[in-house]
C-alpha cells in the first residue's frame, strides 16, 4: 500500500475509516457487506465488458443493430447489467460523426460495461470544457479529426447511460473476436481515444 | 441548484489530467464507494438525494475535496439528517444512541450484490404520461433554477434545441432529491447547436445532446 502513509490522504482516509466504525457500531453497515461491494465492481464490471459488447457488434451486423436500437436489452442479453447501467444508449462513431461522453453535473458513466469511471473523466477540467471546446479536449488525448467530422457531445443528465460504438479499425478481418475485444480500449467506448 | 457542480462551459480549470486514469488511487476511496452504497440501503436514501447532498458542501470544500470524500461527506449528511447519528458522534466517531434496528437493517453481501445487478427501478409504463413533445419538435428549455436539486445543466437554460428522442416515462430526479415521490413524466433527448450554445468559436458542425425532463421543456 504505497499511499498508506501518504500525508494528504490522512484526513479523507481517516474519516472514512471513523464514519465505517460509527456506522458498523450502529448496526447500519456490514464490513463483509463493504468487501464484497468493492470486490464486485473489481470483478465484474469493467471495460473489458464494454469491449465484448463492441467486439461483438463489430462482428455480428444483426447484434450491432439491436445494441444501436435498444442498448440496455443488447447489452443485458451478454450478462452486463445494474446500478448506473439500466438504461443505456450506444452512439455509433463514423467517418461523418465522431461522438464523446460527459457528465457535466456529475460523473455519470455506464458502470456495468465501462466500470467506475477515471479520475480525469470526474475532474472539472474536462466536465467544463468537453462541452464547449471538444475539438480542444480531445486534442489533448492525442486525438485530431477532420474539421468536417461532426462532435457529437453526450451529455448525461438524466437516466441514460452512454457507451460510444468506436470505428473497427483497419486491417483486422482476420481477427477473432477476442482478439478485437482486445483492441478496444476504454477511452475509445468514451469518446476521448480513437481504436 | 446554480452552484459549482454546475460545471459545463465554465473556463479556468486548465488542462485535462488525462493520465490520471483510475477509478480509485487509494483503498479508502473503495471503501467510501462502498460505505455510500451500503448506507443507500438501511439509512435509505436513493442517488438523487446523494447528489443533492453533494451539490450542497460548500464551493471552495467542493472543489478542494477528493471526489469520494465529497461521496462520504454527502452520506454523512444523508444519515444524519434521518436523525440516527447525531454530529457528536459524527465528530467523535463514538456511538451515543441506538436507532431502531428493524427499520434500518444493514444489508448484507447476497442482498446488495442481487440489488446492484439489478439495478434500479427508475420507469413507468409509457401510458402513465401523455408526451406532450414529439420527436422532431423545437423546444425551449425554460430558464428556471431552482433552489434545489435540478438536472438542467445551465448552458442550456433559454436555449432551443430539437427534440431526437423520447426516452419514455421516468421518475423525476428534482422531485425524488426532495423527497417528494417519483412525478413520473417523459425524458427526452434534446440536441443543441454549438453554436446556438457558446457563439461564434464553436464549430459549425458541433452539437450537445442532453436527456431532459418534460417539465424543463417549453413549447417555441
Amino acid at each position: 500500500m504505497p499511499h498508506d502513509h501518504d500525508p494528504l490522504e490522512e484526513g479523507p482516509a481517516l474519516r472514512v475509516r471513523a464514519l465505517e466504525e460509527l456506522m458498523v457500531a450502529k448496526g447500519l453497515v456490514k464490513p463483509e457487506t463493504l468487501d464484497s461491494i468493492v470486490e464486485y465492481y473489481e470483478r465484474e464490471t469493467g471495460p473489458r465488458n464494454g469491449a465484448a459488447v463492441v467486439a461483438r457488434a463489430w462482428t455480428d451486423p444483426e447484434y450491432k443493430d439491436w445494441l444501436l436500437r435498444d442498448g440496455s436489452a443488447a447489452i443485458n442479453a451478454m450478462g452486463f447489467s445494474g446500478f448506473q447501467g439500466e438504461h443505456i444508449r450506444v452512439v455509433e462513431n463514423t467517418d461523418a460523426v465522431h461522438n464523446v461522453i460527459v457528465c457535466t453535473l456529475c460523473s455519470c458513466y455506464p458502470w456495468p460495461v465501462l466500470g467506475l469511471p477515471p479520475t480525469w473523466y470526474k475532474s472539472p477540467a474536462y466536465r467544463s470544457r468537453v462541452v464547449r471546446e471538444p475539438r480542444a479536449v480531445l486534442a489533448e488525448f492525442g486525438v485530431s479529426l477532420p474539421e468536417e467530422v461532426q462532435i457529437k457531445v453526450w451529455d448525461s443528465t438524466a437516466e441514460i447511460r452512454y457507451l460510444v460504438l468506436p470505428r473497427r479499425p483497419d486491417r483486422t478481418e482476420g481477427l477473432s473476436t477476442a482478439e478485437l475485444a482486445d483492441r478496444v480500449t476504454r477511452n475509445g467506448m468514451i469518446g476521448t481515444a480513437l481504436v | 441548484m446554480d452552484g459549482i457542480h454546475d460545471m459545463g462551459g465554465m473556463h479556468g480549470f486548465g488542462p485535462v489530467p488525462c493520465d490520471q486514469d483510475r477509478a480509485f488511487d487509494h483503498d479508502w476511496q473503495k471503501r467510501a464507494f462502498a460505505l455510500t452504497e451500503a448506507l443507500a440501503w438501511s439509512v435509505p436514501f436513493c442517488a438523487d438525494e446523494h447528489r443533492a447532498a453533494i451539490e450542497r458542501i460548500a464551493p471552495a470544500n467542493y472543489l478542494r475535496l477528493d471526489y469520494f470524500e465529497k461521496w462520504t461527506v454527502a452520506a454523512t449528511a444523508l444519515v444524519q439528517a434521518a436523525g440516527l447519528v447525531d454530529p457528536q458522534e459524527v465528530a467523535s466517531g463514538l456511538k451515543r444512541f441506538d436507532i431502531p434496528q428493524g427499520d434500518h437493517p444493514a444489508v448484507g453481501p447476497a442482498d446488495i450484490l442481487a440489488a446492484t445487478k439489478a439495478g434500479a427501478e427508475m420507469t413507468f409504463p409509457p401510458t402513465t404520461a401523455t408526451p406532450r413533445f414529439a420527436i422532431g419538435q423545437s423546444v425551449r428549455v425554460l430558464a428556471n433554477s431552482p433552489v434545489g436539486h435540478t438536472r438542467v445543466p445551465r448552458y442550456v437554460r433559454n436555449h432551443v434545441g430539437k427534440v431526437i428522442a423520447d426516452m419514455g416515462v421516468f421518475q423525476f430526479a428534482d422531485s425524488m432529491a426532495s423527497g417528494q415521490g417519483p412525478d413520473p413524466q417523459h425524458c427526452y433527448t434534446v440536441e443543441f447547436s454549438s453554436k446556438d450554445l457558446w457563439g461564434s468559436a464553436a464549430d459549425a458542425n458541433g452539437c450537445v445532446c442532453l436527456d431532459l425532463w418534460e417539465s424543463y421543456l417549453d413549447d417555441v
